[in-house]
C-alpha cells in the first residue's frame, strides 16, 4: 500500500507539511532539499519478520532500490520503534550474500553449480515422484494410511501465513507425515499445555495489553531481549505502577527493568511455581467467585484417580505411559460432572490440588531451586496479591518454560495459579506465552506440524477409518446445557477443510467422506527428533527444509547432522546459504563422502512478497511488497515461497499426468489455483488473496464458489463449504458484509475472484478511533485496537473473556473492563460491548471457557500425559540425586532414545553429574535471531555479536583460572565447543539441598544463535543438548543440560 | 521548533534503557555507516564496537551494578556527542563551516573543507569526534540527524528507542521533565542531571547510578 509523505511524518514532535512551504527555509536551496534521504521515495508498509511481536515497518524505496527501512509511526504497537534487529531489516535486502540464482550440488561433490528454475523443478518433482514410488504405503495391519515413508518436510515459522497454508497442503497431498517445523522447537507444549487447561493453545492477550497489569511476571522468559517492543508495554505498566518479576538462571536485560529478580537452577520451575500455588492455596489468595464459577475446583474427581510417591494412578512402567480414564471427572445421572460449591470434599479439585501442592513448602522450594527465600517470599506475597478483582497478573514466558522434558507442565502451572487468582480473561492478565518468529503463530494454525490439520483439528490415525468415525472420536460431547462445547462443530471445520483441499472431488461418499482417506495417517510420533533418528536410520531419503536450519537450531547437532549425510536428496527454499544448505561441505567432514544431492532455492525476504503473518497476539497483519522481480535490488531468479511450492506443485502433478505412480488421487485432485495456469511461469506471482480468501472459506452451490462465508458459525459438514481454517473464517470476506463503504480504504480488494475485505489489512489505530476512545474513557482497558488488522478468533483480541464478567454481564474490575453487557445494544436485545465477546449470547447463559467441553477452566486437565496436576521432575541431566518431592527423578512419560535400539542409542550419550557437574542453559541475545542466518549474515548485526561466548559466574572462573576474554572449551556427553568467556556477576553459584547433602551448583549460559555459515561464525551450542524431549509433544530440552568447562 | 530557532535536545533515562542497540542500529541504516569488524566484546558486558569511529556514531555501554556483594543492575549509557551549548570543537576547528554549532541544537558538520587535524577532538570534553580512516580523514561524529531535524523528523536513534529512553524535544522541557522524574522517584536515580550539573549540552542525561562508575566515562 502506497502511503504519502503526510501521513508517514504524523508522529513528529512537531508537525510537518512539505519542507519548504511551511519551514520556509530563506538560506536552502531546494537543491540541497533534493538530497534528503527519503525524498521522492514510494513508501510501503510491512510487518518485521524477526520476533513474534508484529511491529510495523516502513519501506522507501526509489527506481527499484530500498533506500531506508525504519519504524511505522502509525503502528500501534511499536510506534515508530524499533530493536535492533528490525532496525537493520535494510541489510536483509541490501546484502551480497543474498541467494539469486538456483544453485545444485551433485552427490559427492565439494560445490555449488548454479541451475535454473526449469532444470531444478523438474529434477526435484522426479526425485519426489521417485521417492514417494518406493516408499508411499495404502495400507498397514490392514488400515488405510495412505503416507509416504521416504519424504519429510520441514518449515517455515517466518513465511507469510498462506504460503504455510499451501505449504500445508501441499505436504498432505504428497502423504507425507514426517512433517514439522520450528513450532515443535519453540512453543509446541505451549499449545498443549494452554489447550489443556482453557480449550485454546494460544496466547490469551496481546502485546499492548501489557500496559493493562499490576504485576508482569517474567519468568521462562528475557521478554525484554527476545521481545523487545513488549519492553514498551511493560513500561507503560510501570508508569501506572506495576510491578515486574524476573525469574531467571541468569540476570538479564530483563531483570535490568525489574523491581524484584529471583535466581534460580535451571529445570526447577515447577517447583517454584508449584511453591507460589501453595502459598496462594494456604493463605487462602484466591478469587473465590471466579474460581467456584469460572474453574473446575468444585468438580468431583472419580475415586480411581490417585497420586501417590511422584505417580498418578495408571502409569503402566513396560509401557512408559498413563491409563488417563483414572483421571475423570465423577459424572451425575445426566452425564454432567458433580460439583461441590462448598469446595469441601476432599474428592474435589480444590481439595485434591490443596493434597498435592502441600509437599511444595517453602523451604522445600527454595532448597531444590537455590533461590533466595526472602526474595521468593517477596515474589509469592506480590503475585498472589493480585486475586481480587480490581488486580490483575500476566505471566509471560517462552522457552525457559517451554523448552524442558516437562515443558507442558511448566505452563500447565502457571495456568493453575492464574486460574486460582483470577487471572484469565481479564485485561492485563492473561497466559503470554511469547512467540519468536514473525509467523510461528500462523505456521501453527496452519498444521505444519503431523499432529494436526488446519485449524488444530487432529490429524486422522489408521483407526480412525472414515471420516464418520473420526468426528464421532474427536468431537466433544457435553450435556451440560450452559457449556457452548464449541468444538461440539467439529464436524464442520473438517468437512469445510476437505472441501477446500480436493473441491469437488470431495463428495459425501468419496474415499471415507469426502476424500478423508487422501489424508495420510500419523501411528505415534512424527516430531522433529523422530524425523532426525529415522533420518539417521536412513528410512527418510529426501527432505524438503522451507527456511528452517535445524543444522544449528536442532538438539544434538552432531547426530542430526550425521543425519542430513544419510538422505539421498535435500531441497532448501533459503535467503542465505545456511548451516543446512552446506551441511556436507561443513568443517570436518570430506564431502565425497556424502552423497545427497542438494537443490537450493533462492527465496524472497519479507519485504519481496505479499501476504500475511500473525504475531503471538494472534493479530494477522497484512504487508506489502516493496520491490518486484526485475527492480534493481531484486535478487536475480529468487522468487517467493509462494511462488516456489505453486510451481513445484505443478511440476510433481505433471509428472503424475505423465507416467503413472502409486496412488496419484491426492495430487491430481487436489483443488489448486492460485492464478497462475497450469505451466510454471516465473514472471507469474500466485496470489496471496486468492489462497486467503480459501483460508477464510466460501459457500459452494453447484459446484460453484458463492461467496466467502461470513464468520465460522456459518460454516456447514454437508459439503456446501469450504474453508482452509475456520479459526481464520472472517479474516477475508465479501466486501459487502462489511460496514466498509470506503473502496479506497487499505482492506479494499478486487480482483478477479471479486469484492472483498481483506481486515488483515485494516490500519485504524484505537489513538484514532473515537468510538474507542470514548470507550476507554468509561474505563474499557486500552490496546484493544480492534480495528487495526484482524485477530482469530473473529478479532477478539482477550481470550476467555466472559470470565471477567458477572452473572449479569458486568465487568469485575469497572476501572478497565474488557466486555460488558450493554441493554441499549442491537435494538434493545442488548450486546456486549468492548472486545468481542467469547461468544455472543446473554450473561450467565454459557460458561466462559467455551472450548472445553465442561465450559470452564481446568485446574486439575486429564489431557497432558504425564498427570492432571503439574508435579515437578528433574530434567534429564540433573546435578542432584534426590528429589525432594517424590522418589520418581524424570517425567515417567518421556521417550528415551538412549534406551531405544542400536542406532537411537548411537550419539545420544546422557551425562552424569560426575563426569559433568556444572548446569548449562542455552539462551539467546537480542542481536541475534533463531538458527542466526537472518542476522549473522547482517553487518551491522555481526558488528554488535560477532563470536560465541558463554557466560559464567566469577567464581567458577576463579575456580578454572579463567580471565574474561579466554577461550574455553565446554563439553557435554554429546560434544564440545569453543567459546570465549564472558565473566560475570549476572550468574552465581547457588546451594542447594540434594536429599540433606549441600551442594554448590554453577550454571553457565551459551547462545545457540552461531553456526559454521555467515559473516559471524561460530560452534552451535547445540553440539552439546540432548536427543530428549517433553512428555506430550516432544520439544527437546535444550534449557537445562550438564557440561564441563576448562580454558582452552 | 517552527523558526528553527528554539533549543532542541535529547534526555536520555537509563533507568528505561534496556541495551537492546536499536539506537546504534538506527544510526547506522539512516546514515548508510558500515559495519566494523569486532572480536568477543569491545567493552563490558557485550559493547560493541569498542570506540566511537568514523563508521560508529553512538555506542552503548554496559555497566553491571553490584550492592551488597551481588547484583543490583544492569546498566547502560548511550554515548555519543553531547552537542555542548557551548562548543568547544568549533572553537577549536580552524576551518570555517566544518563545524556549525545551530541555534535549535544540533552541532552539524560539513566535511568538504576538513583537514583531518586532531583539534577538534582535542578540544572536547568528551573526546568525541572520530575520523573517516582513508587518505584524507574525515571529522564524524552524532549530528543529532540534523537532516531529519530539518524535515520535521526527530532523530533516528530517538524514533527507534523502543522504550522512550531517549526522547527528543525543546531543551527547557527536557529539563523540567528531568527534574520531575528526580524528585518523584528519589530512590531510582542518582541524583544529578548529566548535562545541566557538569557542562551545558544538549543531550541531557538521568541515570540509574553515577554515570563515572563506568568505565571510560566521560571520556577515554
Amino acid at each position: 500500500m502506497e502511503m504519502n509523505r503526510r501521513s508517514f511524518f504524523k508522529r513528529s514532535i512537531f508537525t510537518l507539511g512539505t519542507a519548504i512551504i511551511v519551514f520556509g527555509f530563506p538560506d536552502v536551496a531546494w537543491a540541497e532539499k533534493k538530497k534528503f534521504k527519503t525524498t521522492l521515495t514510494k513508501e510501503t508498509t510491512t510487518i518485521c519478520p524477526y520476533c513474534g511481536v508484529g511491529c510495523g515497518l516502513i519501506v522507501s524505496t526509489r527506481d527499484g532500490k530500498i533506500i531506508n527501512i525504519e519504524g511505522d509511526a502509525n503502528h500501534p504497537i511499536n510506534e515508530g520503534a524499533l530493536c535492533s534487529k528490525g532496525s537493520a531489516l535494510f541489510q536483509v535486502v541490501s546484502n551480497e550474500r543474498r541467494l539469486n540464482s538456483v544453485l545444485y550440488r551433485a552427490p559427492g561433490s565439494s560445490k555449488w553449480e548454479k541451475k535454473d528454475w526449469t532444470w531444478a523443478l523438474e529434477k526435484i518433482a522426479k526425485n519426489i515422484k521417485d521417492t514417494r514410488e518406493r516408499t508411499f504405503v495404502k495400507e498397514k495391519d490392514g488400515k488405510i494410511v495412505n503416507r509416504t515413508d521416504g519424504i519429510a518436510q520441514l518449515g517455515g515459522a517466518a513465511h507469510d501465513t498462506e504460503e504455510c497454508y499451501l505449504l500445508s497442503k501441499f505436504a498432505r497431498a504428497l502423504g507425507i507425515y514426517w512433517l514439522d517445523h520450528q513450532a515443535r522447537l519453540c512453543h509446541s507444549s505451549t499449545v498443549a499445555a494452554l489447550a489443556a487447561s482453557f480449550g485454546r493453545g494460544a496466547m490469551t492477550n496481546h502485546y499492548n495489553d501489557l500496559q493493562n497489569s499490576d504485576v508482569i511476571m517474567v519468568m521462562g522468559s528475557n521478554i525484554v531481549e527476545m521481545h523487545p517492543m513488549a519492553a514498551r508495554w511493560i513500561m507503560k505498566a510501570k508508569e501506572k505502577g506495576a510491578k515486574i518479576i524476573s525469574s531467571d538462571p541468569r540476570f538479564t536485560r530483563t531483570s535490568s527493568i525489574a523491581d524484584i529478580y529471583t535466581q534460580f537452577r535451571s529445570g526447577t520451575d515447577i517447583a517454584y511455581v508449584g511453591g507460589m500455588i501453595n502459598y496462594a492455596l494456604q493463605h487462602d489468595r484466591i478469587q473465590k467467585n471466579y474460581v467456584l464459577n469460572s474453574t473446575n475446583a468444585s468438580f468431583i474427581i472419580n475415586d480411581k484417580y490417585s497420586f501417590n510417591d511422584g505417580l498418578f494412578a495408571g502409569y503402566n512402567p513396560e509401557k512408559r505411559n498413563y491409563d488417563k480414564s483414572l483421571w475423570k471427572y465423577d459424572l451425575d445421572a445426566d452425564g454432567i460432572p458433580k460439583r461441590d460449591n462448598t469446595l469441601q470434599d476432599p474428592r474435589c479439585v480444590f481439595q485434591l490440588m490443596k493434597k498435592h501442592y502441600q509437599r511444595y513448602d517453602v523451604d522445600t522450594v527454595c532448597n531444590i531451586t537455590g533461590v533466595n527465600k526472602e526474595k521468593y517470599l517477596e515474589v509469592c506475597d506480590l503475585f498472589t496479591s493480585t486475586y481480587p478483582e480490581d488486580k490483575s497478573a500476566t505471566w509471560c514466558y517462552a522457552m525457559g518454560s517451554t523448552q524442558h522434558t516437562i515443558g507442558t507442565q511448566y505452563i500447565r502451572s502457571y495456568s493453575v495459579i492464574q486460574l486460582l487468582l483470577g487471572n484469565i480473561g481479564i485485561a492485563g492478565g492473561g497466559i503470554n506465552a511469547l512467540r519468536g518468529e514473525s509467523n510461528v503463530q500462523a505456521s501453527t494454525d496452519m498444521a505444519l506440524l503431523y499432529h494436526i490439520l488446519p485449524g488444530y483439528l487432529t490429524a486422522p490415525s489408521p483407526d480412525d477409518v472414515d471420516l464418520k468415525t473420526y468426528i464421532e472420536k474427536y468431537t466433544p460431547k457435553s450435556n451440560d446445557k450452559k457449556s457452548a462445547n464449541w468444538w461440539g462443530n467439529y464436524s464442520k471445520y473438517i468437512t469445510s477443510l476437505l472441501k477446500a483441499w480436493w473441491g469437488e472431488n470431495a463428495q459425501k461418499d468419496t474415499e471415507g467422506g469426502f476424500c478423508y482417506n487422501y489424508l495420510p495417517k500419523k501411528s505415534g510420533l512424527h516430531d522433529h527428533m523422530q524425523i532426525f533418528e529415522n533420518m539417521y536410520k536412513g528410512k527418510i531419503e529426501g527432505l524438503i527444509a522451507w527456511g528452517q536450519n535445524p543444522a544449528v537450531g536442532g538438539p544434538n547437532s552432531e547426530k542430526e547432522r550425521k543425519a542430513l549425510d544419510k538422505l539421498k536428496w535435500l531441497v532448501v527454499a533459503e535467503l542465505w546459504e545456511t548451516e543446512t544448505a552446506q551441511f556436507w561441505k561443513r568443517p570436518g567432514v570430506n564431502s565425497a563422502d556424502i552423497k545427497t544431492e542438494v537443490f537450493l532455492l533462492p527465496a524472497c525476504s519479507s519485504v519481496e512478497k505479499e501476504g500475511s503473518v500473525s504475531n503471538s497476539g494472534r493479530w494477522a497483519q497484512w504487508r506489502y511488497a516493496a520491490i518486484h522481480p526485475g527492480d534493481a535490488d531484486w535478487h536475480g531468479d529468487a522468487r517467493s515461497d509462494l511462488w516456489i511450492v505453486d510451481a513445484l506443485f505443478k511440476g510433481i502433478k505433471k509428472e503424475y499426468q505423465k507416467t503413472a505412480g502409486v496412488f496419484p488421487d491426492p495430487i491430481l485432485k487436489l483443488n489448486w489455483n492460485y492464478g497462475t495456469g497450469d505451466e510454471i511461469d516465473v514472471n507469474k506471482e500466485p496470489s496471496a488473496h486468492f489462497v486467503a480468501s480459501e483460508i477464510n472459506g466460501y459457500f459452494i452451490e453447484n459446484g460453484q464458489r458463492k461467496g466467502q462465508v461470513p464468520g465460522f458459525a456459518k460454516l456447514m459438514n454437508d459439503g456446501t463449504t469450504a474453508c482452509g481454517n475456520w479459526v481464520y473464517c472472517a479474516g477475508y470476506v465479501n466486501w459487502s458484509d462489511t460496514e466498509g463503504k470506503d473502496k479506497t480504504a487499505p482492506n479494499y480488494v478486487k480482483n478477479e475472484l471479486g469484492e472483498f475485505s481483506n481486515r488483515y489489512a485494516k490500519r485504524i489505530a484505537e489513538k484514532d478511533e473515537p468510538k474507542a476512545q470514548q470507550l476507554i474513557a468509561e474505563g474499557r482497558a486500552p490496546g484493544m485496537n480492534l480495528n487495526w488488522s484482524w485477530c482469530w478468533p473473529v478479532n477478539r483480541r482477550i481470550l476467555y473473556n466472559r470470565a471477567s464478567v458477572d452473572s449479569e454481564g458486568k465487568p469485575l474490575n469497572p476501572k478497565r473492563w474488557v466486555i460488558r453487557w450493554n441493554p441499549a445494544l442491537a435494538e434493545g436485545k442488548g450486546a456486549f460491548e468492548g472486545d468481542v465477546p467469547d461468544g455472543p449470547w446473554a450473561p450467565s447463559e454459557k460458561y466462559p471457557f467455551i472450548m472445553c467441553e465442561e465450559g470452564v477452566g481446568r485446574l486439575f486437565s486429564a489431557k497432558p500425559n504425564e498427570g492432571p496436576f503439574p508435579e515437578h521432575y528433574e530434567p534429564l541431566e540433573s546435578p542432584v540425586l534426590k528429589n525432594p518431592f517424590s522418589g520418581q527423578m524424570i517425567n515417567p512419560v518421556i521417550v528415551l532414545f538412549h534406551q531405544g535400539d542400536a542406532l537411537n542409542k548411537e550419539l545420544n550419550t546422557i551425562g552424569t553429574s560426575a563426569q559433568f557437574p556444572i548446569v548449562a542453559t542455552t539462551m539467546r541475545v537480542t542481536e541475534h535471531w533463531q538458527a542466526g542466518a537472518m542476522t549473522r549474515n547482517l553487518p551491522w548485526q555481526a558488528e554488535l555479536v560477532p563470536d560465541l561466548f558463554v557466560e559464567i559466574s566469577e567464581e567458577l572462573a576463579s575456580e578454572k583460572s579463567i580471565k574474561n576474554g579466554d577461550k574455553v572449551a565446554v563439553s557435554s556427553a554429546r560434544g564440545k565447543i569453543s567459546a570465549y568467556a564472558l565473566v560475570t556477576r549476572r550468574l552465581e553459584p547457588l546451594v542447594i539441598m540434594d536429599g540433606t547433602t549441600k551442594r554448590k551448583i554453577h550454571q553457565v549460559a551459551i547462545p545457540w544463535c552461531f553456526g559454521y555459515a555467515g559473516i559471524a561464525t561460530g560452534d552451535s551450542a547445540n553440539l552439546l543438548t540432548p536427543h530428549v524431549g517433553d512428555g506430550n509433544t516432544n520439544i527437546p530440552e535444550y534449557k537445562t543440560f550438564l557440561c564441563n568447562i576448562k580454558k582452552a | 521548533m517552527e523558526n528553527f530557532s528554539e533549543p532542541m535536545g535529547l534526555l536520555i533515562d537509563n533507568t528505561k534503557c534496556i541495551g537492546c542497540r536499536a539506537c546504534q542500529t538506527a544510526c547506522k541504516q539512516w546514515n548508510n555507516l558500515p559495519a566494523e569488524k569486532t572480536t568477543f566484546f569491545g567493552g563490558e558486558g557485550y559493547q560493541n564496537p569498542k570506540d566511537l569511529s568514523g563508521s560508529t556514531y553512538t555506542l552503548i555501554k554496559f555497566h553491571e551494578v553490584i550492592e551488597n556483594n551481588k547484583i543490583k543492575d544492569w546498566g547502560f549509557w548511550k554515548k555519543q556527542c553531547r552537542h555542548c551549548i557551548d562548543p568547544a570543537c568549533v572553537v577549536a576547528c580552524p576551518v570555517p563551516g566544518v563545524l556549525e554549532k545551530k541555534p535549535y541544537g544540533p552541532i552539524a558538520w560539513d566535511d568538504t573543507k576538513c583537514l583531518g587535524c586532531p583539534l577538534c577532538k582535542e578540544a572536547c570534553p568528551f573526546n568525541i569526534p572520530r575520523f573517516t580512516t582513508d587518505i584524507n580523514p574525515k571529522i564524524r561524529k552524532c549530528t543529532m540527524c540534523n537532516d531529519r531535524l530539518e524535515e520535521g523528523l526527530e532523530p533516528a536513534c530517538v524514533k527507534a528507542c523502543p522504550t522512550g529512553t531517549a526522547i527528543f524535544g525543546k531543551r527547557e522541557e527536557l529539563l523540567k521533565i528531568a527534574e520531575k522524574r528526580l524528585q518523584e522517584e528519589p530512590d531510582k536515580y542518582f541524583k544529578y542531571i548529566y548535562g545541566k550539573d557538569d557542562l551545558d549540552t544538549a543531550v541531557l542525561y538521568i541515570s540509574g547510578f553515577d554515570l563515572e562508575k563506568i568505565k571510560g566515562y566521560p571520556k577515554d
